[in-house]
């Protein structure tokens, strides 16, 4: 019903260019997040998918039609935005509404669908009530009310959790889920948050500066970033990165900074055989170690613990390598202090390596 | 202890006193100054109310008689109903002015010019809303080449004094035949008021959020119908000033009137009421029993939508 297709779409503002050579494919039904910094071109990629910005260059696909110059309100979308957009002097009935008399709807089968879209979303008793007069959450509901009733072909959203205090921002994005589930259209959703974007998406796009970095399922992205933008972007704490070289040692590869030194396992060294002597960045998730067994040399970090950061459920490392501050995190289980020795042995099979030059993965670019 | 508590207690009664003392004189200040002011701004309206129930006499009787000591309508009486005889030089001593009752030769034309002020200022009302509306709406949401000096060379318009475009404007109305018409003052008042409209309605649709304006296109809204059905309805305190400014701009104007109105075809009460003046002598009772006639629609409108004025003209200007 509704693919899109982004076929080598740019879009300037003035000579800022927002988007470049952006090509996609949104399957039908899919629920496809567009992640990335404030700034990286993910809003407009959606609003010119509603049709509220004109291309600059390509074009844009609903199935098989060119879409470029469909105004808004021919399309078949419906938008959810971050300060939600309440029609501030219509009640919340009036707002759910609009959009189906705006589409010549008649009475009975407005009244009808509202009130299903209202019950669903748990606010019947608001429905006389103003925007105004409606807390920040029930506001995002009716928003998604408003973009529901239609029965839209495709549910864009852009960032409609971020207005929302943290709790009710984790039960609204089981909501949003569920509500894909049961609605069975295409969702495209832009944030800012990889947490949202990793729950959410079936596939993540992940952008900067209006360059398209990785696209990919939540675990290809997390599990095999293709360059250091992807990978430093998602991750809580970020990824530790440490710069140094790669070196050849009896048939092995090896990461070395300093006095540092890191032991490649087997697969990894067929892919890095080429790349000896080469400047690089060593990426090493925060969750990536453990404490257990004696730490093997040339595969552990030890050191002085820095710093010791209870989170509740579990608790960061802070260390220096080389010079590099870095973070781990273990359970609690593991009792440690500040300024605790400890040796810390790494998963080197989730090793991350990018090429310090081009910023590329060598390991899955 | 108890000493250091007892002074603390002293020293707050003191600021206590000092404060209270602080507040009083204060509030004084702030009536005595608004009362001055009020005076300052009413006395010549309630002299132009009090005189147009006097007769000429009492009028210019010393001292002046705020409260009349002989209320008359005769000049109400003038402008409604009297049959109007022409004054010449031979007959111009038939009345005395001094005794009241004399009436200016243009007299028979103050209802007519009310009716032209009527039609121009309506027109210029109606006009200005179907031309700044869209004009407004087109520049606050819609990015176009060239948006941002369009808003400015509107603006510039404003700055330039309405005397450097009166020979300008006065032969493009020559040139269109329109002299002495109603249509030469709609014009030129349209184009006075337009920049302000623009002005004030651009910088309250600015301070919609855009989102609002994507909702409802998104929604199923064509450019116009989202304007009409959403930024309409939400920028009626804007609307109400800026048709408030049209009117009573258009009401008001004299210079313009000057140049274009010859007759009563087209003359306003402005012109006319200065024309009361012109004759062989000045009969000030009914000139301003004239300004009061002239300043009852205005009064009305503003007693009606005062709510609306000081809101529609702030708004937009901080963002809420």
């Amino acid at each position: 019903m509704a693919r899109i297709l982004f076929d080598n779409v740019t879009k300037y503002y003035g000579s800022v260019k927002a988007v470049d050579r952006l090509n996609l494919e949104i399957v039908d039904k899919e629920f496809l997040v567009l992640l990335g910094p404030s700034g990286c071109g993910k809003t407009t990629t959606l609003n010119m998918i509603a049709g509220l910005e004109e291309l600059s260059e390509g074009d844009i696909y609903f199935d098989e039609q060119v879409v470029n110059f469909m105004p808004p309100h021919i399309r078949d979308v419906a938008m959810v935005f971050q300060s939600y957009a309440l029609y501030p002097h219509k009640n919340v009935f009036d707002n759910i509404a609009f959009g189906l008399k705006m589409r010549k709807y008649d009475g009975a089968e407005i009244d009808k669908r509202v009130r299903d879209a209202a019950a669903r979303l748990h606010i019947e008793h608001l429905l006389d009530r103003l925007p105004s007069q409606l807390s920040g959450g029930q506001r995002q509901r009716v928003a998604l009310g408003r973009a529901m009733v239609r029965q839209p072909s495709v549910f864009l959203m852009d960032e409609p959790l971020s207005n929302l205090d943290a709790a009710l921002r984790i039960s609204m994005r089981a909501e949003i889920k569920q509500l894909h589930h049961s609605m069975e259209t295409t969702f495209v959703y832009v944030t800012h948050d990889q947490a949202e974007a990793l729950t959410l998406a079936d596939r993540i796009v992940v952008m900067q500066e209006g360059v398209v970095q990785q696209i990919g399922t939540p675990d290809e992205i997390y599990e095999k970033p293709e360059n250091l933008f992807v990978a430093s972007f998602l991750g809580n704490p970020p990824i530790n990165l440490l710069e140094g070289e790669l070196a050849a040692e009896g048939g092995k590869m090896v990461f070395q900074k300093g006095g540092f030194r890191m032991h490649f396992p087997e697969d990894m060294t067929i892919k890095l055989q080429a790349h000896t002597g080469r400047a690089v960045t060593l990426g090493i998730r925060p969750e990536d170690v453990n404490e257990q067994g004696a730490a093997m040399p040339g595969s552990a970090v030890s050191g002085t613990v820095d710093t010791v950061l209870p989170m509740g459920s579990e608790q960061y490392l802070s260390m220096t390598i080389e010079g590099t501050e870095v973070f781990f995190r273990l359970g609690k289980e593991h009792k440690h202090k500040d300024g605790d020795s400890v040796s810390l042995e790494v998963n080197r099979n989730r090793l991350h390596v990018f090429d310090k030059e081009t910023r590329r993965s060598l390991l899955w670019g | 202890m108890s000493a250091q508590s007892t002074l603390f207690s002293e020293r707050t009664e003191k600021w206590r006193f000092k404060s209270r003392f602080s507040e009083r004189t204060r509030n004084a200040v702030i009536f005595v100054s608004s009362l001055i002011l009020l005076v300052y701004v009413l006395a010549p309206v309630g002299w132009l109310l009090s005189s147009s129930f006097q007769s000429e006499a009492e009028i210019v009787s010393v001292p002046p008689h705020w409260i009349p000591h002989e209320p008359t309508l005769e000049n109400f009486d003038a402008i409604f109903f009297q049959e109007f005889e022409e004054v010449t030089y031979d007959t111009r001593r038939k009345v005395d002015p001094a005794a009241g009752g004399y009436i200016p030769s243009t007299a028979k034309d103050l209802m007519p010019s009310m009716w032209n002020s009527f039609i121009v200022s309506l027109s210029v009302v109606i006009l200005n809303l179907l031309v700044g509306i869209p004009a407004a709406y087109a520049m606050a949401k819609i990015r176009f080449w060239g948006r941002q000096a369009t808003v400015y060379t509107i603006l510039t318009t404003r700055v330039i004094p309405d005397i450097a475009l009166v020979v300008p404007f006065f032969l493009v109305i020559k040139n269109l035949g329109l002299l002495d018409h109603v249509l030469s003052l709609i014009i030129t008042y349209l184009a006075v008021t337009i920049p302000f409209t623009v002005f004030i309605l651009v910088s309250y649709f600015e301070s919609l959020p855009d989102e609002l304006d994507k909702a409802a296109r998104v929604d199923g809204c064509s450019r116009f119908q989202t304007m009409t059905q959403v930024f309409l309805p939400l920028a009626l305190p804007s609307i109400v000033a800026v048709m408030l400014f049209a009117f009573l701009t258009s009401w008001n104007e004299f210079l313009l009137a000057l140049m274009f109105t010859q007759t009563i075809a087209s003359q306003t009460l402005p012109i006319v009421v200065a024309s009361f003046t012109s004759d062989f002598t000045i009969s000030f009772s009914f000139i301003n029993a004239a300004g009061v006639v002239a300043i009852i629609p205005p009064v009305i409108l503003a007693l009606f939508f005062e709510r609306y004025i000081v809101s529609g003209l702030t708004a937009g200007a901080v963002k809420g």
